[in-house]
């Protein structure tokens, strides 16, 4: 596997105070890595610095055939990010119509991607007259659309409730084993974070660093009967022992 | 129509009334709703205000047409840049802050004593609320989505087509229900004040100085119901418009 993102040293202070402190590490082609740490310790701000919407203070990043074509980010204010003059099925499309592609190609990924998130609300309706949990669902349509080499989540089902999450966590999971995107996703949901990604990384509190970089290995696609395996109790264990280090050490 | 718009309507007509029948006023200067309403009736029937009506809405008409065609884009081009709208902006609030009636001898001078002086003045003070809304709606517009559509690819006139433009059409609204009704207040005043053929403005005066106080106030009611109803046919085109707005 070759290291698509490397990270050295990176910090980040606003103000002279240091929100980011020395981290490293780096994240292999095909990755499904999740962010983990308390609240308000930097996560955001190091996804942003990542997809260069931030600037870091120092340090290096490194990310291989980086191209914002082929680059994806969900905020997590995912519903101020979509446009509500524009209906569903133009929403899922403005990627692709960005770059003139013929309407009959979009139109045909516009339902692999229906199908990939069994959505089924109405294209032809606008945003708003979605549920908080199928605005989200047409956020991840939209960014996956282009097929991106890259995907930034942040905080990524966050609007679910819990059988809604499951069921997102298998699109994407069945979205992963199609075009095998590196996926970096922040979640505050240890479950969630255990259930999806093969690397965790636990941040500490502000300023964070590193506390503990998690490996994960079980097969894809992981369905529900893994939340039950010994190796997601065992991984679950580890990574909140991490967090208990980093959080109040 | 909403519901209670007929309480306001009744409720309107019902002071008006009370108003004139406890003579809280001199009855010949204020003669009472029904009265009035005849007298209205009476001039739309015959056709004598036909020629105002036509010529006053004419005047409003194409003063907004011209300050929108000319507001729009250039809130737009100013709000774009922040920079540049600072650059401008104490002459858009200074001339904003003026009334548009009290620079009408410099629009006389420049386009004479015809209709186009009129027209132009009540264009001039309607666009600049227009530039006004449109480059705050401009300014005001959500990073977020810019942010998005930037990563997604989008270059910075897709982002202005696309997002930023659409973005300040909630703003750019207001600019323009305000404007329109400065447009109908500064053709009125200029029809009162500066000779003119015809026109609503012109009635009103023209009445005044011949005591005809009944006619006077149909006059003005009449005015009051047509700026009502430009101001709520904009309504109509923006809620269709701006479907998501507050939404």
């Amino acid at each position: 596997m070759k290291n698509v993102i490397k990270v050295k040293n990176l910090s980040k202070s606003y103000d002279e105070k240091e929100i980011l402190s020395n981290l490293s590490f780096c994240i292999n082609e095909g990755d499904i890595v999740a962010i983990f740490g308390p609240n308000g310790c930097g996560k955001t701000t190091l996804l942003n610095i990542l997809s260069g919407i931030n600037e870091k203070t120092s340090g290096q990043v490194k990310i291989k055939t980086f191209d914002e074509k082929k680059f994806s980010y969900i905020f997590q204010n995912y519903r101020e990010t979509l446009f509500p003059w524009r209906n569903n099925y133009e929403n899922i499309a403005f990627p692709l119509h960005l770059g003139k592609i013929e309407e009959e190609e979009v139109r045909r990924k516009v339902v692999e991607m229906e199908e990939i998130f069994s959505f089924k609300a109405n294209l032809g309706l606008y945003p708003y007259q979605l549920s908080g949990g199928q605005q989200q669902i047409l956020a991840f349509m939209r960014a996956l659309i282009t097929e991106p080499s890259f995907l930034f989540i942040d905080e990524p089902f966050s609007a679910l409730d819990y059988g809604n999450n499951l069921l997102m966590r298998t699109h994407l999971q069945k979205y992963y084993k199609k075009y095998k995107p590196t996926i970096l996703a922040i979640t505050h949901d240890i479950e969630e974070a255990v259930h999806l990604a093969n690397k965790i990384i636990v941040l500490s509190k502000k300023p964070a660093g590193i506390v503990e970089i998690i490996e994960n290995n079980a097969p894809y696609p992981r369905g529900t009967d893994f939340l039950n395996s010994k190796q997601f109790a065992l991984t679950k264990k580890k990574v909140l022992l991490a967090f208990q280090n980093g959080a109040y050490s | 129509m909403k519901k209670n718009f007929l309480i306001g309507v009744i409720l309107f007509f019902a002071i008006w009334w009370v108003v004139a029948a406890v003579h809280l006023l001199d009855a010949f200067f204020l003669p009472g709703p029904i009265e009035v309403l005849i007298e209205l009736f009476t001039l739309l029937a015959n056709g004598s205000l036909n020629l105002d009506i036509y010529v006053t809405i004419t005047r409003v008409g194409l003063a907004f047409l011209i300050a929108t065609l000319i507001g729009v884009p250039l809130g737009l081009l100013l709000g774009a840049s922040t920079k540049v709208y600072e650059s401008f902006e104490f002459i858009i609030d200074f001339f904003r802050s003026l009334p548009a009636t009290a620079i009408f001898p410099l629009f006389l001078l420049v386009f004479g004593i015809d209709d186009s002086s009129k027209i132009a003045v009540a264009a001039f003070g309607a666009s600049l609320v227009i530039i006004f809304n449109t480059a705050k709606g401009v300014m005001n517009s959500k990073q977020s989505r810019h942010i998005a559509a930037k990563l997604m690819g989008a270059s910075k006139l897709q982002i202005f087509k696309n997002i930023t433009f659409w973005e300040s059409l909630p703003q750019t609204f207001v600019g323009i229900r305000t404007s329109v009704s400065l447009a109908l207040i500064v053709i009125i005043v200029t029809e009162m004040f500066i000779g003119t053929y015809a026109g609503l403005g012109r009635r009103i005066i023209d009445f005044q100085y011949i005591y005809n106080i009944k006619g006077l106030f149909a006059v003005i009611l009449l005015t009051g119901i047509i700026g009502y109803a430009i101001n709520m046919a904009i309504v109509l085109i923006e809620k269709k418009v701006i479907h998501w707005n507050g939404k």
